[in-house]
């Protein structure tokens, strides 16, 4: 237990750090900008209860909030994809259930399971910030545009994140 | 009773759910305004010097960039100085007019924190209240606009960047005069929109786009950018796209100027109001 809680805690650490120095800083073109932090909340165990993972969620949102100066922007964001990450996990369910000692991971659920459930998580997370970052529904097809992509981009580096996890 | 129990065990996450969010989005919708005052500058204090070690680690790589900007600059001034010595003989000048008073007053800053890929951009400057910054000063970086300071605290600053979609700056064309409303659409941040020009104006490519001076927070006739696209919309009035002189992706060292006669301009603009 406390060998997990120590686990989470260095992902945690390391995904905000790679979050606000290296991803806060990729931009191509202004339509994307790739947001890993919100792999902390899909690597969180299964049989974590529903208000620790909420609150765990909204954490990592609001430190991420205090770092780049956007009061409850990425923290509602990304309340809104712990909120739905259990829903989630039910709909792409591939067996009859999941290991509820296990995690989310690619070495057990294979690529293609941790493919779809990150590309759902991500649009979530990522469509609630980028309308909420607007706050208005002029230029919705822009926002959108910015949605898709940016969703591609945090995708790819998500996807490549966790095979260097499996690697360690 | 039992049953009111039996629903909060049941949705009881949608509940904590409801809470969050909703802590959430009124930390969005107080915070996150023009004038975003409380949140970020309790924040701010506290990420700020981080931030600027941050930065200065970053500033050494520029070095020799900077010192060729200085030395130009240096040489401007000098020039400057030596026509003003023979156009009006500053020792023997007694007679006190307002229109020799010095309207601006400048000062310089560094960048702290920048960023251009969000719809709401913000700089944050090492210098606040301390240092006789205020709001409404106008920020200005590779002698172009580049942002208005919208709160101070007493050592640093919080800049709205002109690519911030709720900026709104008066801006002219150079060549003819005719002004209009520029302002950031949040694609680019190398272009702006210039709109409200009327389609019986000839626009040329490559026309300059000045400030106006009508705000009283820029100088008038400090650059904006250069006309890089011309697009008739539905409407009377022209879209025209304006590159940017500014280059906001290396925001370094910035200039601010503070209007000394603000206060009387808008007093008196009141009145008529």
């Amino acid at each position: 237990m406390i060998n997990r809680i120590l686990r989470y805690t260095l992902i945690f650490v390391l995904l905000i750090l790679l979050q606000l120095f290296l991803f806060n800083n990729i931009q191509f073109s202004g339509y994307v900008n790739p947001y890993v932090y919100i792999m902390f909340i899909m690597l969180l165990p299964f049989d974590i209860s529903s208000w620790l993972l909420l609150f765990l969620s909204f954490l990592t949102g609001f430190v991420i909030d205090i770092f780049s100066g956007t009061p409850g922007m990425h923290t509602s964001a990304s309340v809104i994809a712990g909120f739905a990450r259990p829903w989630v996990l039910r709909m792409i369910s591939t067996r009859e259930d999941y290991e509820f000692v296990s995690e989310p991971s690619l070495r057990i659920y294979g690529f293609k399971w941790f493919l779809i459930y990150t590309l759902v998580i991500v649009f979530i997370h990522h469509f609630f910030l980028f309308y909420l970052e607007v706050f208005r529904l002029t230029d919705f097809f822009t926002t959108f545009l910015r949605v898709l992509l940016s969703t591609l981009f945090s995708v790819i580096f998500i996807v490549l994140l966790e095979y260097i996890r499996r690697g360690k | 009773m039992r049953n009111l129990l039996n629903f909060f065990k049941r949705y009881n996450n949608v509940i904590i759910f409801l809470i969050l969010e909703g802590i959430a989005l009124s930390l969005l919708t107080s915070g996150n305004s023009y004038h975003n005052t409380r949140f970020i500058k309790g924040v701010r204090g506290i990420t700020a010097g981080l931030e600027r070690s941050f930065s200065r680690t970053g500033s050494y790589f520029r070095l020799r960039e900077t010192e060729v900007g200085l030395a130009r600059e240096n040489v401007m001034l000098r020039n400057l100085l030596e026509q003003t010595g023979k156009m009006k003989d500053s020792i023997f000048y007694t007679v006190s007019d307002s229109v020799y008073r010095q309207k601006y007053l400048w000062f310089s800053a560094e960048v702290i924190n920048n960023s251009v890929n969000r719809q709401k951009n913000f700089l944050t400057l090492d210098r606040g209240y301390n240092d006789n910054l205020a709001p409404d000063m106008a920020v200005i970086a590779d002698d172009a606009v580049a942002g208005v300071i919208v709160g101070c605290s007493s050592n640093y600053s919080v800049a709205m960047s002109l690519l911030n979609i709720d900026f709104r700056l008066s801006a002219r064309i150079r060549s003819n005069g005719y002004f209009g409303s520029l302002g950031w659409d949040g694609k680019s941040y190398r272009n702006a929109i210039l709109s409200d020009i009327p389609q019986h104006v000839e626009v040329i490519i490559g026309d300059t786009v000045e400030t106006t001076g009508y705000s009283a927070i820029f100088p008038e006739g400090l650059m904006v950018g250069v006309i890089n696209e011309i697009e008739k919309s539905g409407s009377d009035f022209y879209r025209i796209s304006v590159a940017l002189k500014a280059d906001f992706k290396k925001l370094r060292f910035v200039n601010l100027a503070g209007n000394l006669q603000k206060t009387e301009q808008q007093n008196l603009e009141t009145q008529f109001q």
